[in-house]
């Protein structure tokens, strides 16, 4: 729905300037502070929590000449990517699922989703590794039943935190896929039908691209919220994992070296709005009709 | 039927993922009844140790206390300022209005480790010291644009002839909206709020740059899951999801109506 605007004829200008100003202030701070790190990612490092005079682009050539760092750059980049492609279908079956079912259902499944968004993550995450732990219950069963011999080393992988990412994600992906299903009238399924198409063909040539901005909202959130992920890898990675933001804390909390951390901040910025921006192109290629 | 069958298989898959999403949670409150130190699904024997042991971890007690004081700070600051702005926004014509709410909504998209260390570094530069205060002020940017969006889009739905009615009864412009508008919007405000204190709750990226001498709970968590090897963590946690159960429990339906859009069509 469109907002519903109206003119206040005296004072036109006096009213929402004065409404809007406790939050200019608010987002004026965050600029603020996002301008302070751009300058201090230009300045030269002259020790631990130190800035010296002058400018330098230093900072960004150490960053992006360096293999080891570009290394945590593709690292996030990749996993980020495959996670968010299965993270889109597992997400989309259970949106379907919900979608089919009856309100009673759909209602607990709801439940089951909002807790998630309710748990903080720190706490899913943790609990995902009690699953997938040496001493987890996944790791005991397969023992149990004889499919592997050792113990699981999935903790402290790739594999774990690809794990932990998706587990983590799935709920951010399926509202947006459910709610586009469900503002899908149901005439056009049976004007498809009637129409003779096989509910096969129904479902790829009426449905599918109808839930295609659910989709491509999903994937934006999803995808920015792993490629940006501190607390799966610093958690189910354990140190061998590390991605783009443990980088930066560690730049700035272990080395104290501001300018570096500064620096690889603002590459991650840059990264995180051209992936947004990226996707949503790709997504608005993909359905011309929207 | 063909398509009977399968949408009985896509239902099957969907329960079992939602399971594996239930899963981890359901584990969590088994490991943290366990009797011993080691952490075992099944939990050896029941017993509720580790939960009183929390009483006597300060760490957790002061965390928790603070990060529930920032949360509904934060979440009560961020709300009057978005509904101020949501009014501004939605009820008012002025050049650039739709500059503005892309750029109180903009911080959605900078990572939480980014906005941790711009905070970090303009205090440093500032020679202030972190704080209780710095931490809300964080927490409050961090919130005010979920709040924004949730209130905008309540604001917009909400139709203004029935706020135009009771001006041309007399009512003040202030009267008309307090009395007549916020109640039509009373749901989105509350949705709003929610969220807000939620996000604060939950925020842990962005906070540990923040954090010295007191912590908050997600960063006393983080912390002690990496170096401590024993149930208390599972009681906090447990406790923490138990109430996430009571709540979306007691209002489910007004959780997916205001704060999902779903449960309400069909």
């Amino acid at each position: 729905m469109t907002p519903i605007t109206r003119q206040i004829p005296r004072h036109p200008n006096v009213w929402p300037m004065t409404l809007l100003l406790p939050a200019a202030i608010v987002i004026g701070f965050f600029f603020y502070t996002l301008s302070v790190m751009v300058h201090f990612s230009v300045r030269p490092n002259i020790g631990p929590g130190q800035v010296g005079d002058g400018l330098t682009l230093e900072n960004y050539t150490n960053f992006l000449g360096s293999t080891f760092y570009l290394g945590y750059l593709g690292r996030s980049l990749w996993i980020s990517a495959y996670c968010t492609a299965i993270t889109a279908v597992l997400g989309y079956v259970i949106a379907y699922a919900m979608h089919r079912s009856s309100p009673r259902v759909r209602l607990i499944a709801g439940a089951i989703l909002i807790v998630q968004f309710f748990t903080a993550y720190v706490i899913r995450t943790y609990a995902v590794m009690l699953v997938i732990g040496k001493n987890g219950i996944l790791s005991k069963a397969l023992l149990a039943i004889g499919a592997i011999e050792q113990p699981l080393t999935l903790l402290f992988s790739e594999v774990g935190v690809a794990i932990g990412m998706v587990l983590v994600s799935l709920p951010f992906m399926v509202f947006p896929i459910f709610n586009s299903l469900q503002a899908i009238p149901v005439n056009l399924e049976t004007a498809a039908t009637s129409l003779g198409a096989s509910r096969m063909r129904t479902f790829w040539e009426v449905i599918f691209p109808l839930t295609m901005p659910g989709v491509a909202a999903g994937v934006v959130i999803v995808y920015l919220f792993e490629l940006t992920s501190y607390i799966v890898p610093g958690v189910l990675g354990g140190g061998y994992f590390d991605m783009m933001a443990n980088l930066i804390y560690a730049k700035a909390m272990q080395s104290f070296d501001y300018p570096a951390a500064a620096a690889a901040a603002m590459v991650m910025l840059v990264i995180a709005a051209g992936a947004i921006y990226l996707l949503q192109k790709a997504f608005r290629l993909l359905t011309p009709h929207m | 039927m063909p398509t009977r069958f399968a949408h009985f298989w896509i239902k099957i898959a969907g329960a079992a993922l939602l399971a594996m999403l239930a899963c981890p949670l359901i584990i969590l409150i088994g490991v943290s009844l366990n009797p011993g130190v080691e952490q075992l699904f099944p939990p050896s024997g029941l017993s509720l140790r580790w939960y009183f042991n929390l009483a006597n971890r300060d760490g957790f007690v002061a965390a928790t206390r603070l990060t529930l004081l920032l949360a509904l700070w934060s979440a009560l600051a961020s709300v009057v300022i978005a509904t101020l702005a949501g009014i501004a926004i939605v009820r008012y014509r002025f050049p650039g209005r739709d500059l503005v709410l892309t750029l109180l909504l903009s911080p959605l998209i900078v990572p939480q480790v980014v906005v941790g260390m711009a905070f970090l570094i303009t205090l440093s530069a500032m020679g202030i010291f972190s704080s209780v205060l710095t931490l809300a002020i964080l927490h409050v940017v961090i919130t005010l644009p979920f709040a924004t969006r949730v209130v905008v889009a309540a604001l917009s739905g909400a139709s203004i002839r029935l706020e135009e009615a009771a001006r041309s009864l007399g009512a003040t412009p202030a009267k008309a909206f307090l009395l007549v508008t916020l109640p039509l919007v009373r749901s989105g405000v509350i949705a709003a709020a929610v969220f807000a204190f939620v996000v604060s709750f939950e925020n842990f990226t962005a906070s540990q740059f923040l954090v010295w001498d007191r912590t908050t709970l997600p960063v006393e968590l983080y912390t002690y899951v990496q170096t401590e090897n024993d149930p208390t963590a599972a009681a906090i946690s447990s406790l923490i999801v138990l109430s996430a159960i009571a709540f979306v429990v007691a209002f489910n339906g007004f959780i997916s109506r205001h704060m999902f859009g779903s449960g309400s069509r069909k």
